[in-house]
């Protein structure tokens, strides 16, 4: 009698820890596998407020979402500064940004412009730098640069003889016109006054209109344009030589928080993020640009177009 | 259009889409563009323009209206708020919301509180002014005939100030209609958002222009007339003249 | 915090005295060049229609409509409009926001002037010109003053938003708070209000006077 009990006590007994055993061993799995999934860090992508960079952000982001990241898109940010605050607040973590801006301007660090980095590549050691100063980095740069320019009606340059910014000096007065944070940046018209110093000019701050809707009413001399605006090809604007090359190296780089870059999916982040950058010509940019003016598309959809034809999403 | 270029061993270009023809062409009013930009451009501003300002001046009146009822139990509001209110319109709108931005941040609440401020100053005079001017003749009849001082105020006061308090709601909303599109410099919602993209575009983009400001106008007007209406339901004694 | 930036302000005021006293001319340039074009627009023509009782639907819709158009929404309209300079432009604009509150107050001003001392003027044979200017502009006066004080007050605010498209004045600072802070906003914005107020208070003190000139000594 007792053995016939025991015999099948014991049995249920095996049976209870191997089902209780197969059950740990189901779950510690699923777990594993669950944690492995959510060990892709959540990418939380800011841009700063106007197309091109809405173009870049989606460029990254939906490049990133391909390959299976989450990626929250955080709004816009009205400046360079403001987007700075939100990175290093921990607001967002990636975010696409203008080396020259990042060097010049946020960093501040070469004080005489004698010292001022002058290439791309030195440009983008100095932004990489500041940036690892607050725990963050850069990954690659693209190779279209978007600098500020004085743009100007061709009719009215050639008229004046200015070809390049020191011919300004020449002139009378120069009423220069461009966005608030033109005012006091060293890559932009605070430069234009110490460095090229040119007394003769004059700032007019525009948030709300465009340098080239003034320049085609006559009322500025010069607007503060961008290489990639697709106005700049037309024939009625052109652009003085920079000749102190104040206006800085601006190609693009992904300021990013270094968390972002841990383990292999760091390194799947940094590889796509790099072809994506590596696809960034200024032809491949100024066409994105101009297509986002001309409507044929939103932001994102040219994004996805341009990611779609060079196989990066699906 | 061109199909796919190969930019020489770099990118594919492939071609976006059809460039639109209203930018190309920059007419003013280009009724096809209206009609594919209508439901995520045009309808969604005019409906939050319609929430900004159905806000602001229902938060602004029912502060207005108890504050008035206190400034005319015991008429020591008048001077002081007077004084703010002339500052407070002195002041341009930009500078309210500008100065807002750092504390209240990228929120509906920088915008609603300079919005709820002008309404504040305008239904407070109204409903004060319109509570005042009830004659004296009125009250004293009101009285004889044994209304108490509530029921004399609710029955007889209250109703004569309705169509000065609607009027200053008039005033009121068609005022916050307008500058609320001055919102948009920092917080991109409301009718104002497409206005400001249209001007900022490298030709001010009329179509845009031209759609988003009537859609305001519009709206200020058929609020307008709503409260007109609502007045003439509210006093139709007002009509025998 | 933001106590400081309020205290700030006041210091940015003397700090940058030059620099704002340059920019406030620009704004009382642009205010005054539309308060006065507005003026000589408007005045004329609501004092005529107020005399001849006509146009009572024109000068409240006007004034409906005045105010439902925002200021942003006329500056864009002038410059794709009228491609004058940027001083041009916002001047236009400013003229038809000034203009509603004047051509309705000086309507009804005449308007409602009591109609049986017009009638006797008219009786001892005043013609319609003479009534008007000697009689019911006189006693109009105040109420035409008034009006001039709000778009006064209307005008120097709303000229700062010539600012965010480049029209100078003080609006160029309150738009700009990148190159000059929170504080310099502010301070700028106090100096708005202030040339505001002082042109408000002038106007009132103008319109006491006018009383005092239509009380019954004359």
């Amino acid at each position: 009698m007792v053995r016939k009990h025991t015999r099948r006590a014991a049995k249920a007994a095996f049976a209870i820890s191997f089902g209780v055993a197969l059950l740990i061993g189901v779950i510690a799995t699923a777990s594993a596998g669950a944690a492995k999934a959510t060990t892709k860090p959540t990418i939380v992508l800011g841009t700063k407020n106007f197309t091109e960079e809405y173009i870049l952000g989606q460029l990254y982001g939906q490049a990133l979402h391909a390959k299976g990241f989450k990626v929250v898109y955080k709004g816009s940010f009205g400046s360079s500064e403001l987007a700075d605050t939100a990175i290093r607040s921990g607001k967002m973590n990636f975010y696409p940004e203008y080396t020259g801006i990042i060097a010049l301007d946020l960093a501040q660090t070469p004080s005489s412009h004698e010292t001022f980095p002058k290439t791309a590549t030195a440009t983008y050691n100095y932004a990489k730098k500041y940036e690892e100063k607050h725990h963050l980095t850069l990954l690659n740069r693209t190779p279209f640069v978007d600098a500020d320019t004085i743009t100007m009606l061709r009719a009215t340059a050639t008229e004046d003889g200015v070809k390049t910014i020191s011919d300004i000096k020449k002139l009378g007065s120069f009423n220069y016109a461009g966005y608030p944070e033109c005012q006091t940046r060293i890559t932009c018209y605070a430069g234009l006054q110490s460095i090229y110093k040119l007394d003769n000019l004059q700032f007019t701050s525009l948030s709300s209109i465009s340098v080239y809707t003034l320049l085609d009413q006559h009322s500025i001399d010069g607007g503060d344009g961008f290489t990639t605006d697709p106005q700049q090809k037309s024939k009625k604007y052109t652009t003085l030589v920079d000749n102190k090359h104040i206006f800085g190296w601006e190609n693009v780089a992904p300021v990013l928080s270094k968390k972002l870059l841990k383990g292999s999916n760091g390194t799947l982040l940094e590889t796509t993020c790099n072809k994506v950058s590596k696809l960034l010509t200024v032809g491949a940019m100024r066409a994105m640009d101009k297509a986002a003016y001309a409507q044929e598309g939103t932001p994102k959809q040219i994004a996805h177009a341009f990611l779609k034809a060079n196989h990066l999403v699906k | 259009m061109s199909g796919l270029f190969l930019a020489k061993g770099g990118p594919v270009i492939p071609s976006f889409g059809k460039p639109d023809p209203c930018i190309k062409h920059q007419h003013w009013f280009c009724t096809s563009w209206v009609q594919k930009h209508w439901g995520d451009i045009l309808q969604p501003a005019l409906i939050q323009h319609i929430e900004l300002s159905l806000l602001a001046v229902g938060i602004g009146f029912g502060i207005a209206f108890v504050m008035a009822l206190i400034g005319f139990r015991f008429r020591v509001l008048d001077a002081p708020l007077g004084a703010f209110g002339d500052f407070l319109y002195a002041l341009p709108s930009l500078s309210l919301f500008v100065i807002l931005l750092p504390i209240t941040g990228l929120t509906w609440t920088t915008i609603e509180i300079p919005l709820v401020a002008y309404t504040l100053f305008i239904l407070y005079r109204n409903t004060i002014s319109g509570l005042k001017a009830v004659p004296a003749e009125v009250l004293e009849s009101a009285r004889g005939m044994g209304l108490t001082r509530m029921q004399t105020f609710l029955r007889v006061e209250l109703r004569l100030a309705v169509p000065t308090i609607i009027a200053g709601l008039r005033i009121a909303t068609v005022s916050t209609i307008s500058i609320g599109t001055i919102a948009a410099f920092l917080v991109a919602d409301g009718l104002g958002k497409p206005i400001f993209d249209a001007l900022e575009a490298p030709d001010i983009f009329k179509t845009e222009l031209v759609a988003a400001s009537a859609l305001v106008v519009g709206l200020a007007l058929v609020a307008d007339g709503l409260l007109l209406l609502l007045q003439r339901a509210l006093t139709p004694w007002g009509r025998i003249r | 915090m933001i106590a400081s930036v309020f205290i700030n302000a006041f210091r940015f005021i003397p700090d940058h005295a030059s620099l704002l006293f340059h920019k406030g001319v620009g704004t009382v340039e642009l205010a005054f060049a539309a308060l006065g074009l507005a003026v000589a627009l408007a005045l004329p023509l609501g004092l005529w229609l107020g005399h001849k009782h006509r146009g009572l639907f024109l000068a409240l819709a006007l004034s409906n409509f005045g105010r439902a158009l925002p200021s942003i929404v006329l500056i864009g309209f002038a410059i794709l409009i009228f491609r004058f300079s940027l001083f041009g432009d916002c001047l236009v604009a400013l003229v038809v926001i000034a203009i509603p509150p004047i051509l309705t107050n000086s309507f009804f001003a005449v308007d409602g002037v009591d109609p049986d001392v017009v009638e006797a003027a008219r009786g001892m044979g005043m013609k319609e010109a003479q009534i008007l200017v000697r009689i019911e502009l006189p006693l109009g006066l105040p109420l035409i003053v008034a009006g001039l004080r709000i778009a006064a007050v209307f005008v120097i605010a709303t000229a700062t938003i010539a600012g965010i498209v480049g029209g100078g004045g003080l609006g160029d600072i309150i738009a700009n708070t990148p190159a000059y802070g929170d504080a310099g906003v502010l301070g700028a914005s106090y100096c708005v209000a202030a040339l505001a107020l002082v042109t408000a208070g002038a106007l009132s003190l103008l319109q006491r006077a006018a009383f005092r000139r239509m009380s019954p000594t004359t």
